[in-house]
């Protein structure tokens, strides 16, 4: 059972979506309370190479998982100052963002190969079962629960927690009314510009995770641009989503399981008669399909990307 | 004509340029290289003779002609953000048309119309998105970016690979095709990209066209009330943007590759900090991206002679986007 095509595809999805979900959180509770952070792709990247860099040189997985969380937080904090403080543009600043990120990743590469950092020490990396291998050969939900990153099952705690506190409590209640009517809550004595430069730097946190999750735990390796564009990926499910979690992360797996497919088919016998971009375009080629197909529905937070 | 007051505009502009490079110094010499050295290096290589001048302005060339694209956009408020894919797709076209059709001046005029044709096409697409199906351009264009990239990886190794050859490159094109040499590298591209910068200024500043594109982005209730075909002007002004895109990287291949191989390059998405840096002002654009290239070509420099990487280059171009954005909120405030 445990080698069904559907089940071996379901179980690589979950692993795709994984870094999609934890991204996709952070910028929809960013873009929720009205900031609109095109950057995202850049801070991905940042929290792959602070990981793999932390891991190469010193060998410490939680180590170089928290150095990817801080790098991206740290990077996200200066965005946060800039846009919502002073009040420059979202979209423009969230370019420079990435500019910044794609340069400097490249420059720490450079310097990391003619230092010989161009591998991880054994060990340093996460292995793909949290529960230390038990359960693994269980029918189904072995592959699909127990032979997983434990990133995945706290990414799915996340979810829910993030999806109950949106819902359901004052805060979240603060988070949704920041970015309808950011004039409101001034005037209800909410510190508009503190809790979006919160919102944003925990958007980042998020995102240099799920950077950690592709180069340590994932692969294991870096490669300049490695991010490939999952944080624009992100930003399309955010808005297939509709600013919900559950849509969001519904958009995620569905977009995992597009992922995996096209993994699975560029790896059949004879698909090397196509060049490969023709399988990768695949979840791109998706993504846009089924934005163009979806109805018109609610539009986004009506404060995003406004400055206040 | 030169009044102070717009002289006085240009300050963000300068200041930005001068604190970004002194950041990068600043870097540099944490990072124990002597940057009143790395400084005049980076300037030597970029600007130290007519030779390396050459090379730099025919590196702006691309950003040239992107920056017009962007500031062309953004100025009737459409956020192209896909220059990047449109500039890839003027690539594709133009190779396709400059291997196949008879060498000569004529193909290489076709080459670039066809360049300029297809990014306008790719822009088109993502405008049709947005105008039907609502989707928005932000999202689009860096979607179809990424598609592009692909397409251009895919086709340069199927259909358009060069024959006999195992890499994933285009056959070169003939002699008689490509664009002539000023004082090569620099080829007859520049002169286009200028031509294009004072036609670009002369619209923006002399036409109704360019007043009611203008007043659409700054305004679209007011423009649409005093009678202005807003989603017109727009579609225009997208479709000039895909198509000036379209044309870098036609004018790339038909001047300074001559093929086209799988891999990256960025002139679209320098071409937005090219128009920013300039302040959306087309003659502007001119200079910006011969900082830009500077930019580029200076790190390049450094990487030879010091053994900087050249990446630093990138760094110092969002650095020069941030404190462009940052001096102009900074100038912002001082006026309320």
């Amino acid at each position: 059972m445990n080698d069904w095509l559907v089940v071996i595809l379901l179980a690589q999805a979950l692993v795709a979506a994984t870094p999609l979900v934890l991204a996709g959180l952070g910028e929809l509770v960013a873009e929720r309370s009205g900031v609109l952070n095109i950057g995202i792709e850049g801070l991905v990247l940042a929290g792959c190479l602070a990981g793999f860099a932390t891991a190469a040189a010193t060998g410490h997985p939680w180590l170089a998982f928290a150095a990817a969380i801080g790098t991206g937080s740290l990077l996200a904090l200066a965005f946060g100052l800039m846009t919502v403080y002073a009040r420059c543009d979202q979209i423009v600043s969230g370019l420079a963002l990435n500019l910044v990120i794609i340069g400097g990743t490249g420059t720490a590469w450079s310097v990391m190969q003619t230092h010989g950092l161009t591998t991880m020490v054994p060990g340093s990396g996460f292995d793909r079962d949290w529960c230390g291998g038990w359960g693994v050969d269980l029918p189904l939900i072995g592959p699909l629960l127990f032979r997983q990153y434990g990133l995945t099952v706290v990414v799915a705690i996340l979810a829910l927690v993030t999806a109950w506190i949106l819902a359901r409590t004052r805060l979240g209640l603060i988070i949704r009314a920041l970015g309808d009517e950011p004039d409101a809550c001034a005037a209800a004595g909410v510190p508009v510009r503190r809790w979006r430069l919160l919102a944003v730097v925990g958007a980042g946190a998020a995102a240099g995770a799920a950077g950690a999750f592709l180069a340590i735990m994932r692969t294991n390796s870096f490669v300049p641009m490695m991010s490939g564009g999952l944080g624009f990926i992100v930003l399309a499910l955010v808005m297939f989503g509709r600013w919900r979690v559950g849509w969001m992360i519904s958009g995620c797996v569905l977009f995992g399981l597009a992922d995996a497919t096209q993994q699975h088919l560029q790896s059949q016998a004879g698909a090397n008669r196509l060049p490969y971009q023709v399988w990768q375009v695949i979840p791109y080629a998706t993504a846009l399909i089924v934005l163009a197909l979806m109805r018109r529905g609610r539009a986004g937070p009506r404060a995003l990307g406004q400055p206040w | 004509m030169l009044d102070l007051r717009r002289l006085a505009a240009v300050w963000p502009a300068v200041v930005a340029a001068v604190g970004a490079a002194g950041l990068l110094l600043l870097g540099l010499s944490i990072a124990g290289v002597d940057p009143g050295e790395a400084a005049l290096t980076a300037w030597r290589g970029a600007f130290g003779s007519w030779s390396r001048l050459a090379v730099t302005a025919s590196e702006a060339v691309p950003l040239v002609l992107c920056g017009l694209g962007a500031a062309l956009a953004l100025r009737s408020g459409t956020w192209n953000i896909g220059l990047e894919g449109q500039c890839l797709l003027g690539m594709v076209a133009a190779i396709a048309v400059l291997v196949t059709m008879p060498p000569g001046a004529a193909a290489c005029a076709v080459g670039l119309l066809a360049g300029a044709l297809a990014g306008a096409a790719w822009c088109g697409i993502a405008v049709a998105l947005e105008r039907t199906r609502g989707v928005p351009l932000v999202l689009s264009t860096i979607l179809l970016n990424t598609v592009a990239a692909m397409l251009l990886g895919a086709l340069v190794q199927g259909p358009l690979q060069a024959s006999g050859s195992a890499a994933p490159e285009t056959a070169v094109v003939p002699e008689a095709s490509r664009l002539a040499m000023l004082a090569s590298p620099l080829h007859v591209g520049a002169v286009l990209a200028v031509i294009l910068a004072v036609v670009s200024w002369l619209v923006q500043q002399r036409t109704v066209l360019g007043f009611e594109l203008t007043v659409a982005g700054r305004n679209p209730e007011a423009a649409r009330f005093a009678g202005i075909p807003v989603g017109l002007r727009t579609l225009q002004a997208a479709l000039g943007s895909g198509a000036l895109a379209g044309l870098a990287g036609a004018v790339q291949v038909a001047g300074v590759t001559w093929f086209v191989s799988d891999g990256a390059r960025s002139w679209g998405y320098a071409g937005i900090a090219v128009a920013l840096l300039a302040r959306l002002h087309p003659l502007g654009v001119v200079l910006s991206a011969l900082f830009f290239a500077g930019l580029a070509v200076g790190a390049r420099a450094l990487e030879r002679r010091m053994e900087v990487p050249h990446d630093l280059g990138v760094i110092a171009q969002g650095l020069a986007v941030a404190a462009v954005l940052l001096a102009g909120a900074l100038a912002a405030r001082k006026r309320t």
